[in-house]
């Protein structure tokens, strides 16, 4: 009898602190997971403007009075690379497809451009990496929701006003950017 | 949001039931050497014993660690070079960013069939390997549907558990084997007659069923798991028309069966690697058609 007086009460004890500490640890986890899925999508964006300048010199040798295509790739991945936050970051990528698509489309009018070895592979290794940047962003969005759903349910809910967690906002598109991309020529 | 909890309960399950399996193939070769240790009389009942445990820890670190090289060894794949292979190496990483895993491994084996599989023990050692029957075959999308199918063999940690499943198989047709053949080393003997005859009849048994059960209960389960990694998979890729054209690809490619593959690494691949006709118990694979049927619901 007097064993069962304190067995009872301490084990619940250790339940309820159990239950605390497992819901700790899941917004830590799931928290975490979207950081690296944000740093992901980071290093694919990076790999892409460390790509432009090579495509740059390659075009260059082919096209050279198309400088305005060329100013306007420029930009836009000094843009991408100086850009503070993710979304700012999405949107320079968003203008650098499309001044890329328009150095793809100009290709076209120069054959040997189209016949090079280097720029062909540099026009592949973009569309992969503008793949990837999907990819990671789907990924990353896919955290977000599991995150989401784990602080808005109960109990989730009542653990995450606890802790302190507060929702976090998915990679949105704009509608302006879900448009196709207009090709200038 | 029902798929979603249904994926993270599959690699629980899956988890699970690879420390059961474990477990289970420690006790099956305990059984085994108590069962050879009483028909090879009481001398040598101690040794055997002892000799049983030693043997089965070896034999399951040995097949848990090295599975994955094993499996490439037997498929004679070899490492996919990054420069010649570059579009399946992008493939590999865009699925890999899609399930959120590091990128696995990438192996390409000699073979003009269609097909693919993933080993490993876990997603951080795993490996994928393609045949180039597929690199040849397959477009871009199909590449990337059958990528995401052998990604999700691997996020659902179906590879642990086949891994394990196949070291168990194994193991147990090399006991049954030793099993028949120690009756030629037993010791003539000294007394209680009948009670080794019973252990005898028990052993026969035990080697003849052991193997049988075993092997069904493997092919079961991997057929159930393909129809899970399909779904899996489609989630990476967000639509179903890779997956379900690349198994249409395959369901009309009429490329030799390789029997060059090893039976016991069958299960790992997308489609069964010896191309049977008749579904049945014995089946690795679920009929293709109905993998269709059911991708091009979704």
């Amino acid at each position: 009898m007097a064993i069962w007086a304190w067995l009872i009460p301490s084990a619940l004890v250790l339940l309820i602190a159990l239950i605390f500490i497992y819901y700790y640890n899941k917004f830590v986890v799931q928290g975490n997971r979207i950081d690296n899925a944000l740093s992901q999508i980071d290093v694919q964006l990076k790999r892409r403007a460390d790509l432009i300048p090579n495509l740059i010199e390659t075009v260059k040798g082919y096209a050279k009075h198309e400088k305005g295509i060329m100013a306007d790739v420029t930009s836009a991945r000094k843009a991408l690379l100086s850009a503070k936050d993710l979304p700012a970051r999405i949107k320079a990528d968003n203008q650098l497809e499309s001044a890329l698509k328009s150095i793809f489309a100009l290709a076209e009018n120069y054959p040997q451009l189209r016949a090079n070895e280097n720029f062909l592979q540099l026009q592949s290794e973009l569309s992969a990496t503008e793949d990837k940047i999907a990819y990671s962003r789907q990924y990353y969005n896919d955290s977000i929701l599991d995150f989401n759903n784990s602080i808005k349910v109960f109990p989730g809910k009542f653990f995450a006003s606890l802790y302190k967690v507060h929702e976090r906002p998915f990679i949105k598109i704009t509608a302006q950017e879900r448009e196709n991309v207009k090709v200038k020529f | 949001m029902v798929e979603r909890i249904s994926f993270y309960d599959q690699i629980g399950r899956n988890k699970r039931n690879s420390v059961f399996l474990l477990i289970a193939i420690v006790l099956v070769l305990m059984v085994f050497g108590y069962v050879i240790g009483m028909i090879m009389g009481p001398d040598y009942f101690l040794i055997v014993m002892i000799a049983s445990i030693i043997i089965s820890l070896a034999y399951i670190w040995f097949g848990y660690y090295y599975s994955d090289k094993i499996a490439i060894a037997s498929a004679n794949a070899r490492p996919a070079d990054h420069t010649r292979y570059r579009q399946l190496h992008n493939s590999v990483e865009s699925m890999a960013l899609a399930s959120g895993l590091p990128k696995p491994r990438v192996y390409i084996m000699q073979n003009e069939q269609i097909n693919a599989f993933a080993t490993g023990r876990d997603p951080k050692n795993a490996v994928i390997c393609v045949t180039t029957g597929a690199l040849e075959k397959l477009n871009k999308q199909e590449l990337e549907g059958v990528i995401a199918h052998e990604m999700a063999h691997i996020a659902n940690y179906d590879i642990r558990f086949l891994t394990i499943v196949t070291v168990l198989v194994g193991m147990i047709a090399i006991l049954s084997e030793i099993f028949l053949r120690s009756f030629w080393f037993k010791s003539d003997n000294n007394g209680d007659n009948k009670a080794q005859l019973i252990f005898m009849i028990i052993g026969i048994a035990l080697a003849i069923l052991a193997p049988l059960v075993t092997s069904l209960v493997q092919l079961a389960i991997s057929r159930k798991r393909e129809y899970t990694a399909d779904a899996t998979g489609v989630k990476f890729t967000r639509t179903p028309s890779g997956l379900a054209s690349a198994l249409k690809k395959i369901k009309d490619d009429h490329a030799m069966p390789n029997h060059k593959v090893s039976k016991a690494v069958a299960p790992l691949f997308i489609s069964d690697p010896f191309k049977k006709k008749i579904q049945n118990i014995f089946s690795t694979h679920p009929p293709i058609d109905e993998r269709i049927k059911l991708l091009e619901r979704m």
